[in-house]
């Protein structure tokens, strides 16, 4: 959390009293205009109306504060400092200025000056007020909490004698109190409404505007800061403050646009150390250090005492493992605020962004200890101690800070999930530990068990490595409580994740049949747990994405992101991100598809590797970034080339790989055509262009949907050969596989689907219609894996089942066959002596009398009149009598 | 293993086959529109040929009100308004035998408006304190009324009586979408679906429990928010369960209520005295069964286990001694 220290602002306490004034001098309708130049932003004429006035004026406090005012917000603070420098020396017996110039100090990091200042100004001059707030900011920027406290609380007696107090200095009681609330929430509430009364007192100074959106802002209400930022920035469209207020915003609000916002704040004021920050924040969550460090060093030649600035500092350093250079920043901030505990919960924060949770508890832990008012250290703390499996302990603390902070989304997203997670059933296997929905554990632990064990020995065996167990997987059937899970708030695109000992993801039932494929989704996130394991979790976001996705299609066939049109048409336009940048692909996407463009380009880049390298090198790298390296001294040391060589590489990869698709895609991507053409048009270019993939496509699938199977064949086997690994929804395998089947090809049609299905992970129906072509084709075994892959797309429908075990019975698969009789009694049959009755069937055909006894008693318990469970149970005892049953144990 | 022969005689004094012919009221409201008028008529015709054709309820046994009789004047025997529900009911009460059934299924719209729950009729809508004024006249006679329409939760709580079941396809009046309950609550009798203890005879319980979840499915399937929570009650409380168990409150007269004719109720009796006792041994253990279940939580697992396993051994060697004597096979 930002403290409101970092918005303190030059004060503008002369524009009411000029307006209050009965008279005006002659200079003063140059102020007015030289004020209206500097609230509507355009500070340069302000400037220059501003100067001309004190030039001509040395004595008006007025016009030097405005120019003060209109240098700072440009960023011209040693301008800013000479000007108010000169008036002091031009009037030495007024401390007008004095607390203008404090503020400038600050800013540029001299904080005795600044004190100095502060002091003089809050004896005599008119915005004394406001320097006394400045003042005792000061004192708790530094760490004198108790002292600061005190000097705020008198704030409020100013205020409740009611004398009337200027719009400026209704500003400093509203910072103060500002100031209070944040140990007592309920405060923020006084200090809107005193900020109210400053607005209302002077509804042009947009100064405690910017302060209103700043305290929406740190109240968590997104939508009113996003609405009071935009309302100022109508006002002054380039403000500063005001776009670093709405990028803020962004990014708190999971919106995108942070980063160009805070940008252009940059653009009017280079030297907006905030702003700096901020982008240096986000460009640690690139895991783009040297960025990074390039915006920092640049805010700390503006502020060397910038707490925030340092601590940003402190966790750049620390995430690139420069373990002398993160002490001496900690030390430093620590020297200028002994009990800023804003340093830890921002090296706390930096770590969450690069999947440090063991070290975010730490941090966070400290941040608690050095201040024990920090409600945002708390819900760190509490939230990433659940990402590393301590759920007791992470509860205890996300409750301390929902009783310091009741309104923060985080806390309280998190605290209503936990009341959701005790009344999971949780259940175990080997290395794992599964929390599901009451509803859903049945069922789900039937294939998650299997799977994640399975998962747990193969990616064992691969890296030679075994991560720690035993690993907790949580699974979602809300995607909003999946989401709180992940990032605390609701609305997170993701389908699962993995925090190393804990992976959390979206059940089948969570979202609709095709949207995923929960198996792969499940080895996706294993495959993490075991990439953070080995690489001390520093491995680089976009490299353990690409390898897991890798891992998915060794996992299954079909399983993992595919090549599409749009990946080769967006590569063709230049729009991927190069290798070295791949992490901005995932950050920062330029275009809605760009991450998952990334992901798969991922993929690719580790598929390289292994081809050119082998399975061994990609261990080797995540070795090296536990190790502590860049990527780019990772690729350097295990690779033998630095990071854009290998941009081109990459590229020339591509260019081998899909040869054949980007020439049949070529005129696609240089193509200005509207996308939706007539029918003429598309019969025309069809003809024309025999060698473009999304033409000949198109004309057959207009042939289809015009009754023209037949036709239609030519046009789809073209494509289907121009573009062999697109197995999209609408691929030419789908149309074939349905014109051959309707025309009696039902071997050529189950040809197209198992293409399909051995490309796309995602398509339940082409695994359906698979597996009714393979029975009619006599091939059980064919359908039964036909249907074996849709229970990893939707295992929530009881045919599915049914005919699994159908299947699997017939084929003699006694312990598969046995699942899915237990996956049809989860799934709550009406029938439930019938799918008993089944269930004790299979036992007994697989030789389990013991099993088949207890299942054919349970079925009889239902129905005792049950025919043909009676005769089983006739069956059962006969061969127990005759010494062929299992021993006997009661129910 | 136990010797379950003399448990059988020791219980053989208290087989008494109920006399359980059930008579059928289906009163289907105002459609509103003509899809909805045959949507309605629809379902009541399958539970009326279900009824007929399955389970042997006389035809005299079966009475059909509808909004038009012009949708099948051969089955609907009158026009649905207030009066003749009402006169119906009564001519009914007045001419039943204590212990004889009837279900009352009410089909169409429902309303909330004030503080009661209606039944959309042509003409006078009926309130269920319409209803409970004609219910209150079936003094000695197992009654169960289904309102399947919408806003007919508030039919539990004024109906709820001992001896009586209320089922409801909304838990309160203020589930005011359409409902579809009334289409699986009729499938469960019209196809092999529902008869879940395998007794070739579909209990109102049974209905309603595969009218319930197969509509929860069929929601789920559309990836639509179920808007109507059906519910039960027939231990006289006002209160409806949505889940009902009878160990634990609702279900046991709905268990016990099924849809048969004379011959049905009589079926036990034969010239055969070997089949005949077969016959009395199996209804022994079968309420030996189902006294034991209604006693399985205060018993000890095991000894349950052992009790419950012996029955049903016996149980099932009576059923196949009985099947293969109807067959003319010496019994083994």
């Amino acid at each position: 959390m930002s403290s409101p220290q970092q918005y303190i602002r030059p004060a503008t306490v002369w524009l009411f009293l000029v307006l209050s004034l009965p008279w005006q001098p002659l200079h003063a309708q140059t102020v007015t205009e030289a004020r209206t130049a500097f609230r509507s932003g355009r500070y340069n004429d302000a400037i220059a109306m501003f100067s001309r006035v004190t030039r001509r004026q040395t004595s008006s406090a007025e016009a030097a504060r405005g120019l003060v005012a209109a240098l700072v917000e440009v960023g011209r603070y040693e301008d800013a400092q000479q000007a108010a420098q000169r008036f002091s020396r031009g009037n030495p017996n007024s401390a007008e200025l004095a607390n203008a110039l404090g503020e400038v100090l600050y800013l540029r990091g001299d904080r005795e000056g600044a004190e100095d200042a502060f002091r003089r100004a809050s004896g005599a001059a008119s915005d004394s007020l406001l320097a006394r707030y400045n003042l005792a900011a000061q004192h708790y920027e530094s760490g004198a909490i108790e002292a600061a406290r005190r000097e705020f609380d008198r704030f409020i007696d100013v205020y409740n004698r009611g004398e009337g107090l200027t719009a400026a200095e209704l500003r400093a009681v509203a910072g103060a109190v500002r100031y209070l609330s944040l140990q007592d929430w309920q405060l923020a509430q006084d200090a809107l409404r005193a900020y109210d009364e400053a607005i209302a007192a002077d509804p042009g100074d947009l100064e405690p505007q910017v302060w209103v959106g700043e305290l929406f802002l740190e109240r968590y209400r997104f939508d009113l800061a996003e609405e009071t930022f935009a309302a100022i920035l109508e006002q002054s469209p380039g403000h500063p403050r005001a776009l670093l207020g709405l990028a803020r915003t962004f990014k708190s609000a999971g919106m995108p646009g942070a980063f160009d916002t805070a940008e252009r704040a940059l653009e009017v004021n280079p030297n907006l150390v905030a702003a700096r920050v901020f982008l240096a924040q986000l460009l640690l969550e690139s895991e783009d250090y040297q960025r990074a460090l390039v915006e920092l060093e640049r805010a700390l030649d503006v502020n060397p005492t910038s707490l925030e600035a340092l601590s940003v500092l402190a966790a750049a350093r620390f995430l690139q493992g420069d373990e002398a250079g993160f002490a001496a920043a900690e030390r430093q901030v620590l020297q200028l605020n002994p009990r800023y505990g804003g340093l830890y919960n921002t090296l706390a924060e930096a770590c969450v962004r690069t999947r440090l949770y063991a070290e975010a508890v730490e941090f966070a832990q400290r941040a608690v200890e050095l201040d024990p008012t920090s409600w945002r250290g708390f819900t760190l703390l509490g939230i990433n101690q659940m990402r590393t499996g301590r759920m007791r302990a992470g509860r205890e603390n996300l409750e301390t800070a929902f009783e310091g902070d009741p309104h923060d989304p985080w806390t309280k997203n998190t605290l209503d999930l936990l009341d959701t997670l005790v009344q999971y059933t949780e259940t175990s296997t080997e290395r794992f530990n599964f929390a599901m929905d009451a509803g859903e554990a049945g069922l789900l632990s039937l294939y998650f068990g299997e799977l994640a064990e399975e998962a747990y020995d193969s990616l064992a065996a691969k890296y030679g490595f075994r991560a720690a167990t035993p690993v907790r997987v949580e699974v979602f059937p809300n995607h909003e409580d999946f989401s709180v899970r992940t990032v605390g708030l609701t609305g997170l695109g993701a389908l699962g994740v993995s925090f190393g000992p804990v992976v959390a993801m979206d059940s089948p039932s969570a979202r609709e049949t095709g949207d995923f494929n929960w198996g792969s989704t499940l080895w996706h996130e294993l495959a993490h747990t075991f990439h953070m394991g080995i690489s001390d979790h520093r491995v680089p976001r976009w490299f353990t994405e690409g390898l897991a996705v890798y891992e998915e299609r060794r996992a299954r066939p079909g399983w993992g992101d595919d090549v599409n049109p749009g990946f080769l048409v967006a590569y063709l336009q230049g729009r991927l991100v190069p290798v070295s940048k791949l992490n901005d692909g995932f950050m920062r996407p330029a275009y809605p598809e760009q991450i998952g463009h990334s992901y798969y380009q991922a993929s690719l880049v580790c598929e390289l590797i292994e081809r050119e390298h082998g399975f061994q090198t990609l261990v080797e790298l995540l070795e090296e970034f536990g190790a502590g390296r860049s990527i780019t001294s990772a690729f350097e040391s295990v690779l033998a080339m630095d990071i854009e060589e290998f941009d081109t590489v990459f590229d020339d990869y591509l260019q081998e790989r899909f040869a054949g698709p980007l020439a049949a895609l070529r005129s696609t991507a240089s193509s200005d055509d509207p996308p939706h053409r007539s029918r003429e048009e598309i019969a025309d270019r069809a003809r024309r262009q025999p060698d473009d993939f999304v033409a000949q496509l198109a004309m057959g699938t207009l042939l289809v949907e015009q009754g023209r199977p037949h036709e239609a064949i030519g046009y789809l086997e073209q494509a289907k050969s121009l573009f062999p690994e697109y197995a999209g929804d609408d691929s030419p395998y789908w149309h074939l596989a349905r014109i051959y089947k309707e025309q009696g090809g039902l071997e050529r049609a189950a040809a197209e689907l198992d293409h399909l299905t051995a490309i796309n992970e995602r398509n339940y129906a082409a695994r359906m219609e698979l597996a009714e072509l393979r029975e009619a084709l006599n091939d059980r075994r064919g359908a039964a894996a036909a249907l074996q892959q849709a229970v990893y797309i939707d295992p929530m429908g009881i045919d599915l089942h049914l005919k699994l075990a159908e299947l699997y019975a017939g084929l003699s698969e006694w312990t598969r066959a046995i699942r899915e009789r237990k996956a049809v009694l989860a799934l709550n049959p009406v029938d439930r002596a019938e799918a008993q009755y089944q269930l004790a069937r299979v036992y007994f055909d697989a030789g389990d009398i013991e099993n088949a006894r207890r299942a054919v008693l349970r079925a009889l318990e239902d129905a005792p009149n049950f025919q043909k469970a009676q005769d089983l149970l006739l069956e059962i005892h006969s061969r127990i009598e005759t010494g062929n049953g299992n021993q006997v144990r009661r129910l | 293993m136990k010797p379950f022969a003399a448990l059988a005689l020791s219980l053989l004094a208290l087989a008494q086959p109920a006399a359980s012919q059930t008579h059928l009221v289906i009163v289907s409201g105002l459609g509103g529109d003509q899809a909805h008028r045959e949507k309605f008529h629809r379902w009541a015709m399958t539970l009326i040929d279900a009824a007929r054709q399955r389970f042997a309820v006389p035809e005299a046994n079966i009475t059909y009100l509808a909004e038009k009789e012009s949708l099948d004047f051969e089955s609907i025997t009158a026009r649905s308004t207030k009066e003749n529900v009402q006169g119906t009911l009564a001519e009914l009460a007045a001419g039943l035998e204590p212990g004889e059934g009837v279900l009352i299924l009410l089909i169409g719209h429902g309303s909330y408006q004030g503080d009661r729950s209606l039944f959309s009729l042509p003409g006078p809508d009926m309130s269920a304190a319409d209803f409970a004024i004609v219910l209150d006249q079936f003094t000695a006679q197992r009654v169960v009324l289904v309102n399947t329409t919408s806003a007919s939760g508030d039919f539990v709580k004024e109906l709820s009586a001992p001896g009586r079941t209320i089922i409801t396809a909304t838990k309160s009046p203020f589930e005011r979408n359409e409902t579809v309950f009334c289409q699986y609550f009729v499938q469960a009798f019209a196809e092999d679906v529902a008869d879940v203890d395998k007794d070739e005879r579909v209990s109102v319980l049974e209905a309603f429990n595969y009218a319930r979840l197969e509509l929860r499915r069929a929601y789920e399937s559309d990836d639509r928010i179920l808007t109507e929570h059906a519910q039960l009650d027939d231990n006289g409380d006002g209160e409806g369960s949505a889940e009902p168990d009878p160990s634990v409150a609702d279900g046991a007269l709905a268990r016990q209520f099924v849809l048969e004719g004379a011959d049905a109720a009589t079926a036990v009796a034969t010239a055969d005295p070997q089949l005949a006792e077969l016959l009395s041994r199996q209804r022994v253990l079968q309420q030996a069964v189902a006294d034991l279940r209604g006693r399985k939580e205060s018993i000890d697992p095991e000894v349950y286990g052992q009790e419950l396993e012996g029955l049903l051994l016996e149980l099932a060697r009576v059923s196949r001694a009985i099947r293969e004597r109807e067959k003319g096979v010496e019994p083994r």
